[in-house]
């Protein structure tokens, strides 16, 4: 046995209650005994038990009417039967109740410790099973998908729907929305959850590379190919395909896939043999495919057939509700990975967060959260933290005046200070007066 | 270790071959290293039979050792040839209270090898002397350790019992030693950790945790 466990031996027999009580303490395990079934239940109320022993036949509540409440009121905990009067009737109702184990007394010693040793397995089991449901529960409840906004609120709704059938799905949105995590939580919540999922970045890769990871190739087909190798298509093997940047590939990919799609086969390079495939495909872009459609660098028929749901991702400056509880997440994470006591940022900080555009999306904040964490000298993160957000923005592309770059300068401190006159006329060091003086003269105005 | 101070008494119970008992008390003072006693034997404990089983009950036998005089020793191991049960087993080699001052040993069923055949004497006084150096451990407050290769891996059958070595595993050692080393009036039974070292394991065992 390899761990210790807290046990209740029932029985109104006072010498089987020692006796087995005894022989659990011989193991280092918490032993407890009671005489009813009624004061098992006292007992158990008070304090849980994760293993009893309980006699069948017993005055007042009988072992199987005990079994019966234990397991309704306290699942968790295991019973193993014991009886002098066993029959297999009551062996078969104790299991079906819901026993772990049954014996007869007297039993041999080895019989009891291999008794607990299935116990010993079988609590293993539950551990391993809770543990794996727990982390399954985790993916499939959309934890790294972070929003609360209508817009997400509504993804949430139909990555349940959508996963139930076998449509191509169309993830469109800006790059670092979580396209690649949408279509992770859409494979999760399919009957494919434990088959593979394959993400190809087609953008990331040369189109005749692409060809040889998507279809796989014959050995010598070309320099290089030693080799045999399965093609993803074949790998994935009723699993689920994500090909992110679909709008990158060309047109003779194009249409090798719409093939695939069509027919469920495929033919490895510099093979004649046509394999029969089975995945879903999710494809994601970032681009604006009906523009690709209208100058010809995208297929039409392509289009809708790996178009049959669309899901519109968001980017994050249409949902900066959700951008604290974005932070309040790469916060959690980011300060478990680095062990720094990061958790919070100050209500400043905050508001610039939020007003700021995120064209880098949720990766973006996510890398900013991170960077500020790795770098920050206190619990809290300010204002100062996220000073490289500002020094990131792409400079223009014509020089300014110097009218331009004061208006720029003054409106973008009256932000970052909430339009707080007094704080941001300290801060450029001019009188509060003269700051509205200014606003005034260069038109400034609040952004929404 | 400070075996001076902890005597152990050594008595059998009705007819017990003097050369079992030469051979538990030689086993008790060579492998654990305390002082050991022969006493002399108790008479037959008819009054432990139970009828409906033909067997004696272990229970009863300590109850009434806690009667007998047995001042001077720290520990006492009973010796029978009688066939022992506590209730809840179909029988015992041996019956312990953790951490008690009595024990027992039953010689009844270690003259048969697992398939049934006689075993030579030498083989029988070998296993008398593992149940009974496994069953004082318990007095010393030792537990069933999950290591095959130690004296305090259970034992269910003849099988196991032969394949349980006579010696303690190095965890179960130290931890004897540290029970002995303290003063008997302050004997207060000692935790032993949940897990043994890694070291201390099997590479199956390693590999399970």
């Amino acid at each position: 046995m390899d761990e210790k466990m807290s046990i209740m031996v029932v029985d109104d027999e006072e010498i089987v209650r020692e006796s087995l009580s005894q022989w659990f303490k011989k193991y280092g395990h918490v032993s407890e005994t009671a005489s009813s079934g009624f004061e098992a239940l006292d007992k158990l109320e008070k304090h849980p038990f994760q293993l009893l022993f309980v006699d069948i036949k017993m005055p007042g509540m009988d072992g199987i009417e005990l079994l019966e409440k234990v397991k309704t009121e306290y699942p968790d905990s295991m019973v193993v039967i014991i009886t002098a009067y066993g029959s297999i009737e009551s062996a078969v109702k104790a299991m079906r109740i819901g026993a772990s184990d049954y014996l007869l007394k007297p039993f041999k010693p080895d019989q009891l410790s291999l008794v607990m040793e299935r116990i010993s397995h079988q609590k293993r089991l539950l551990f391993e099973h809770d543990y794996l449901k727990g982390r399954l529960e985790k993916i499939t409840r959309f934890d790294n998908i972070i929003g609360q906004s209508p817009a997400m609120e509504d993804i949430f709704s139909l990555i349940p729907e959508v996963a139930q059938s076998d449509s191509s799905i169309l993830l469109i949105g800006e790059t670092g929305t979580g396209k690649e995590l949408v279509a992770k939580a859409i494979h999760a919540k399919s009957r494919r959850s434990h088959l593979p999922f394959i993400a190809i970045n087609c953008g990331a890769l040369p189109d005749t590379l692409l060809e040889s990871e998507l279809f796989g190739h014959q050995k010598g087909v070309f320099t290089g190919a030693t080799q045999a190798r399965k093609g993803f298509l074949e790998v994935v093997s009723g699993g689920t395909l994500f090909l992110d940047e679909i709008g990158e590939i060309s047109h003779k990919m194009q249409i090798d896939l719409l093939r695939v799609l069509e027919e469920k086969k495929i033919t490895s390079i510099g093979s004649r043999d046509a394999v029969d495939v089975d995945f879903r495909l999710i494809s994601a872009t970032s681009q604006d495919l009906g523009k690709g459609i209208s100058d010809g660098s995208f297929r039409e028929d392509f289009f809708y057939r790996i178009n049959v749901i669309m899901i519109d991702i968001p980017p994050l400056k249409k949902r900066k509700e959700d951008i604290p509880l974005l932070i309040q997440h790469f916060l959690e994470k980011y300060g478990h990975e680095t062990t720094k006591h990061v958790d919070r940022v100050t209500r400043d900080a905050m508001e610039l967060l939020k007003r700021y555009d995120w064209p880098g999306n949720v990766r973006e904040l996510e890398n900013a959260v991170e960077r500020a964490v790795v770098l920050s000298q206190s619990r809290t993160l300010g204002i100062k933290d996220f000073a490289f957000l500002r020094s990131s923005i792409a400079p223009l592309s014509r020089p300014l005046s110097l009218k331009e770059v004061e208006k720029q300068h003054i409106q973008q401190i009256l932000e970052e200070y909430n339009w707080n006159v007094t704080q941001a006329s300290k801060v450029l060091e001019i009188n509060r007066v003269t700051l509205h003086k200014k606003i005034k003269r260069l038109n400034l105005e609040r952004r929404s | 270790m400070s075996s001076k101070k902890r005597l152990v008494g050594v008595v059998a119970l009705g007819e017990v071959p003097e050369i079992a008992l030469k051979v538990i008390t030689a086993h008790i003072s060579g492998y654990f290293n305390l002082s050991v006693q022969i006493l002399p034997p108790l008479e037959h404990p008819e009054y432990a039979l139970d009828e409906k089983r033909f067997q004696y009950n272990a229970g009863i036998i300590l109850k009434a050792f806690e009667s007998e005089r047995f001042t001077d020793y720290d520990k006492v191991i009973g010796v029978l040839k009688l066939d022992l049960f506590i209730p809840i087993f179909t029988h015992v080699f041996g019956e312990a209270k953790q951490g008690g001052k009595f024990a027992l040993v039953s010689m009844f069923r270690l003259g048969k090898n697992p398939d049934g055949s006689p075993s030579p004497s030498s083989i029988i006084y070998e296993r008398a002397a593992k149940v009974a150096l496994h069953e004082l451990g318990h007095l010393f407050n030792l537990l069933h350790c999950r290591e095959k290769k130690c004296l305090m891996h259970f034992s269910g059958g003849i099988q196991d019992l032969d394949e349980t070595p006579i010696y303690l595993c190095r965890y179960c050692s130290t931890f004897l030693k540290d029970c002995l080393l303290r003063q008997p009036d302050n004997e207060k039974p000692l935790k032993q950790p949940d897990k043994i070292p890694l070291n201390l394991l099997s590479s199956e065992e390693r590999f399970r945790q």
